[in-house]
């Protein structure tokens, strides 16, 4: 099964599962809201340095690059530009500097969590089934959906359909054009999926046993620290009104 | 045993909420150009007809369209919404499931009704735009500009939040229809659906 298993893992650097979806959360609580300034860069060192840390090097390089272009152009471009120009700076701003680092870490925790891992640590903390199993087929699936989508769209575009004028007139044809090889590869997975939780014992009743070791370290301890020390921050600025530095 | 929801039902449930978030997203784009972002919700419920059509032929027990209302809701939070997506999620997946069961799962009609309900669940995404309007616009002018929000303030009235959730049970209506026919057309004969 491609589908549970991952690629980019690396075994030498273990970080919750719990610890990530945390963060996740509060990154993304945080980035959609007006947050001071150091606030922020406390919090987008995470998904940087975790990114770094794992396999993902050259992302988080690229990554700490636009960021710091975005905050640039959001401190020194904005003001001095007008019209088209200055929504194109801020609206480029504003997409790197708070929309980028939830969705990498969204990226980070989906690369990097095996669904073993991300069961056992829920199954943990006593989240239902019903929430864990749809959730961690989600986890999986959304690449292989990303890459079906890919080539549908190129099988697409040889037969010059697509999103053009011509395809456009007739909306109802474009979609069932894309969603008919979409749903039955979905149709299929859901199956070979079933078949796959039979194996794993998902559906027995009886409390399971996970080979996967999940537990917290100190990096995940330093993780909580810093998002929650951004976060503290971000409370104390817009509700507290006070500013630090 | 035979009412309670099984592994099986489960992943179905997490398949096709993957790939009713990925329309979802995938709309929410054009969301950008500042006349559309109220056109997401019938626009979203026009297109997520044709999977959700299927993924009712799958549902056989109560609770499976609340699953996926709870589980689109905590991805919607997790991505970076607020917590509004889940509970109206969560409401109008309840009502769509009860009116599935009033067709005792089969009802053709009751499943283009219930996705119809279905469809305004989406509307919460939207509701904080109408209850938090000042720190909305406040937000909205820091991030997008003046020029941005003067052209989208007209949105900010009651009466279209009211024609928006209209809008969505209709489109959701008529793609709940179109899904009906693409089913039939290739997923009957293919014995998938």
């Amino acid at each position: 099964m491609e589908l549970l298993t991952n690629k980019s893992y690396n075994s030498n650097i273990n970080i919750d599962p719990r610890t990530k979806i945390l963060v996740l959360i509060i990154l993304s609580f945080i980035v959609f809201s007006d947050a001071p300034l150091y606030s922020t860069l406390i919090l987008i060192s995470i998904p940087f340095f975790c990114l770094f840390i794992s396999n993902h090097k050259k992302a988080a390089i690229i990554y700490l690059i636009l960021f710091i272009f975005a905050q640039i152009s959001l401190i020194y471009l904005v003001p001095i530009t007008h019209g088209a120009l200055n929504t194109i700076s801020l609206t480029f701003g504003n997409l790197i500097a708070r929309m980028a680092p939830s969705i990498l870490m969204g990226y980070y925790v989906i690369s990097t969590t095996r669904v073993s891992e991300f069961v056992a640590s829920m199954e943990e903390i006593k989240v239902p089934k019903s929430i864990i199993i749809p959730l961690s087929v989600i986890f999986r699936y959304f690449p292989t959906l990303f890459d079906e989508i890919k080539s549908i769209r190129d099988a697409m575009k040889m037969k010059g359909i697509g999103l053009n004028f011509d395809s456009l007139k007739s909306p109802v044809t474009l979609m069932e054009y894309f969603f008919v090889p979409v749903l039955i590869n979905a149709v299929k997975t859901s199956d070979e999926l079933s078949a796959a939780s039979l194996t794993r014992g998902l559906s027995s009743p009886k409390q399971r046993t996970n080979i996967a070791k999940v537990g917290f370290t100190y990096l995940d301890i330093i993780l909580i620290f810093l998002s929650l020390l951004g976060l503290a921050f971000y409370l104390l600025y817009s509700f507290g009104g006070i500013t630090i530095a | 045993m035979e009412n309670k929801l099984n592994v099986q039902d489960f992943i179905t449930t997490g398949i096709f909420s993957a790939i009713y978030m990925i329309v979802v997203f995938a709309v929410a784009m054009i969301g950008y150009i500042p006349i559309f972002m109220v056109a997401l919700p019938p626009l979203i419920a026009v297109i997520a007809g044709i999977p959700f059509m299927l993924f009712l032929t799958k549902v056989k027990k109560f609770g499976m369209v609340t699953l996926l209302s709870v589980i689109s809701g905590l991805i919607m939070f997790l991505s970076g919404g607020t917590w509004v997506p889940l509970l109206t999620f969560i409401i109008f997946g309840i009502i769509s499931d009860l009116i599935l069961k009033l067709g005792s799962y089969k009802s053709r009609k009751m499943s283009i009704l219930g996705y119809g309900i279905f469809c305004i669940g989406i509307m919460g995404k939207m509701l904080p735009m109408w209850v938090l309007k000042d720190s909305y616009l406040g937000y909205m002018t820091s991030s997008m500009g003046t020029e941005y929000t003067n052209s989208v303030m007209w949105i900010f009235q009651d009466w279209v939040f009211v024609l928006l959730v209209i809008l969505s049970f209709i489109f959701g209506i008529i793609g709940a229809y179109i899904g009906e026919k693409v089913l039939d057309k290739h997923f009957k004969k293919a014995g998938f659906a």
